[in-house]
């Protein structure tokens, strides 16, 4: 087990007259090698809940394990868990800050104790695993570039540190939908390719849904669902629509025609499978005409 | 380190208290008076009747003493520092002696009394800035300073910068936080390594600050010009403020106990 979250709460201003509960009761154990999707509506604690996976929060109350290491215990060595969990924040291109993008790479291996000799190579691969050229980027100013390439260049310069699991906020925020499917895409390769363990969080389950293995589904502080995006389109539905987040554009079709009475299957992830399972029913007139 | 979000002192905190929705401009003139009367006052009796005045007001404010109490944490120092200094430094009649040091009869007077008087100018200033929003305080300081237009002094166009800056302290502490965050995740230590080293762990803080804090001011700027906004001159209010009669009875009220205990003490 990775991470292991017992009994989590996180309040906000703790006895100040603008306390926050952030966090309520949160169990989770999350595996090496997982794909998992965290959505929830903005301000539901997604943020403050992944900034326990390194250590940046502690719980108020409740415990939390990275590879079987208490993050609220004193004298822990909250460095190696930073470099094993690798945390992307939201708009990640506000941190940029160094004169190259190399540079910028190279922030995170160098603080962490790489030697120099090595940390060229880790920037060379990091950069392409953003697909960005080395020859091309590697000496521009972070400053130069568009709003997308900033945002790789920030993607990389956590990937450097080679992390075992990455967790990224809200990647896709703010982004035009062409550079918002590459970074995507970008992230199911580097899953792929490297077996990292990856959590995205999002507030919307457009396009997430079909990629990641397991979602967690978050409301007002607690987890309310922990399941396989097919389960849960297939038999909470209902549910999800209830706490007001949407489904996905396929799915909401499917679980409309089910609604109208047609005995359509919705824990469907793509157009594909909508095509595939509506001409089915189709073909079987006993079930459609009911 | 830690950055604490809420700068829990100065903080308005919303009631529906006669304290609240007195007049802005009544409430800093007020706080004014009571901090130049502590000024004037030297004996310990005039002190505790301010004071009283203060607490009585608090308690008018609903605000739960708690908050006031939680900020004072943060002065703490302060007032403790200045009662050291005082009690070692001045020079009279010797109580107690400790090899060079020594502590004077006329030195502990001295200290517990201004001690005191820090402690109530603080007092003063909380119940101010818990008890009124930044806007209305603001919209008080421009019409009070508005009164000194004839001097030249551009009232509208500081009151202005007063809004803004109150409006993007936590904008800018909340940012802080983020970055920092951001960049511990990378690797990044502000808390280890000499004075010189903690300066350099700065800089991929300091960077991302600034670049963001221009082009906040930047938008800001193209945001107040696209709405023709063009400095004071013959401008009206949204929320006129208007002198009611509990503004006037509460200033003459505060005015003579101050005057009273001034003279008297
Ligand atoms: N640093 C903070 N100080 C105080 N309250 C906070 C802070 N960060 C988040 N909150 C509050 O905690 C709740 C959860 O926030 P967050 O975890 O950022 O939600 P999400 O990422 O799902 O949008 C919100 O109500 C938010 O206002
Ligand atoms: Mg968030």
């Amino acid at each position: 087990m990775f991470i292991h979250l017992d009994e989590v709460y996180y309040t906000y201003n703790i006895d100040m007259p603008f306390e926050t509960k952030a966090l309520k009761n949160i169990n989770l154990e999350i595996q090496k090698g997982e794909f998992i999707g965290l959505i929830g509506h903005t301000g539901c604690g997604k943020t403050t809940l992944i900034q326990h996976f390194n250590g940046l929060l502690t719980p108020t109350s409740g415990k939390v394990y990275v590879e079987g290491i208490d993050t609220s215990k004193k004298g822990i060595d909250l460095k190696s868990i930073r470099r094993k969990v690798g945390l992307v924040f939201q708009y990640p291109e506000n941190q940029l800050f160094e004169e190259t993008v190399y540079k910028e790479v190279a922030f995170g291996p160098k603080k962490f104790g790489l030697p120099e000799d090595k940390i060229e190579n880790r920037v060379r691969e990091a950069l392409k695993m953003v697909d960005l050229d080395y020859n091309l980027y590697a000496e521009r100013s972070p400053f130069s570039l568009s709003g997308g390439e900033m945002r790789r260049v920030a993607l990389a310069s956590i990937l450097s540190i080679r992390p075992e699991m990455l967790v990224l906020d809200e990647p896709t925020a703010n982004l035009d939908p062409q550079s918002r499917n590459k970074i995507l895409s970008e992230i199911k390769a580097i899953h792929n390719n490297f077996g990292i363990t990856i959590v995205l969080v999002s507030h919307n389950m457009e396009k997430i849904a079909e990629m990641v293995d397991r979602l967690l589904v978050m409301h007002k502080g607690e987890i309310i669902m922990d399941s396989s995006p097919r389960d849960i389109f297939a038999n909470h539905a209902n549910d999800l629509l209830q706490v007001g987040l949407g489904l996905p554009q396929v799915t909401q079709c499917m679980y409309e025609l089910k609604e109208r009475g047609k005995k359509v299957y919705t824990g469907v992830l793509t157009v594909d499978e909508a095509a595939k399972e509506i001409l089915s029913r189709m073909k079987s007139p006993t079930v459609s005409r009911k | 380190m830690k950055i604490s979000r809420n700068i829990s002192f100065g903080q308005y905190i919303p009631r529906d208290s006669l304290i609240h929705n007195l007049d802005p401009r009544v409430k800093i003139l007020s706080c004014l008076v009571m901090i130049i009367s502590l000024f004037l006052i030297t004996q310990f009796w005039g002190y505790l009747i301010l004071c009283s005045f203060t607490l009585g007001g608090i308690i008018i404010s609903q605000i739960h003493p708690k908050f006031i109490f939680q900020g004072l944490r943060n002065i703490l120092f302060i007032i403790i520092f200045t009662l050291i200094i005082h009690l070692f430094m001045t020079e009279g009649e010797v109580l107690y002696q400790v090899s060079f040091l020594k502590i004077t009869k006329e030195g502990l007077i001295n200290g517990l009394l201004i001690s005191f008087r820090l402690f109530i100018l603080i007092l003063v200033t909380y119940l101010l800035t818990l008890t009124t929003s930044p806007i209305s305080l603001t919209d008080g300081i421009e019409r009070l300073l508005s009164f000194f237009r004839f001097m030249g002094i551009p009232a509208h166009e500081i009151a202005m910068m007063m809004t803004i800056a109150l409006r993007f302290i936590p904008t800018l502490l909340e940012e802080t936080e983020k970055i920092m965050k951001a960049q511990i995740s990378r690797g990044a230590d502000f808390d280890s390594g000499n004075i010189f080293e903690r300066a350099k762990s700065l800089i991929p803080l300091l960077i991302p600050l600034f670049v963001n804090a221009f082009r906040r001011a930047d938008e800001l700027a193209i945001a107040m010009e696209a709405r023709c906004y063009r400095g004071g001159e013959g401008r009206t209010n949204y929320r006129e403020l208007k002198i009611r009669k509990t503004d006037i009875l509460t200033f003459a009220f505060t005015i003579i106990i101050t005057f009273v205990t001034s003279i008297m003490f």
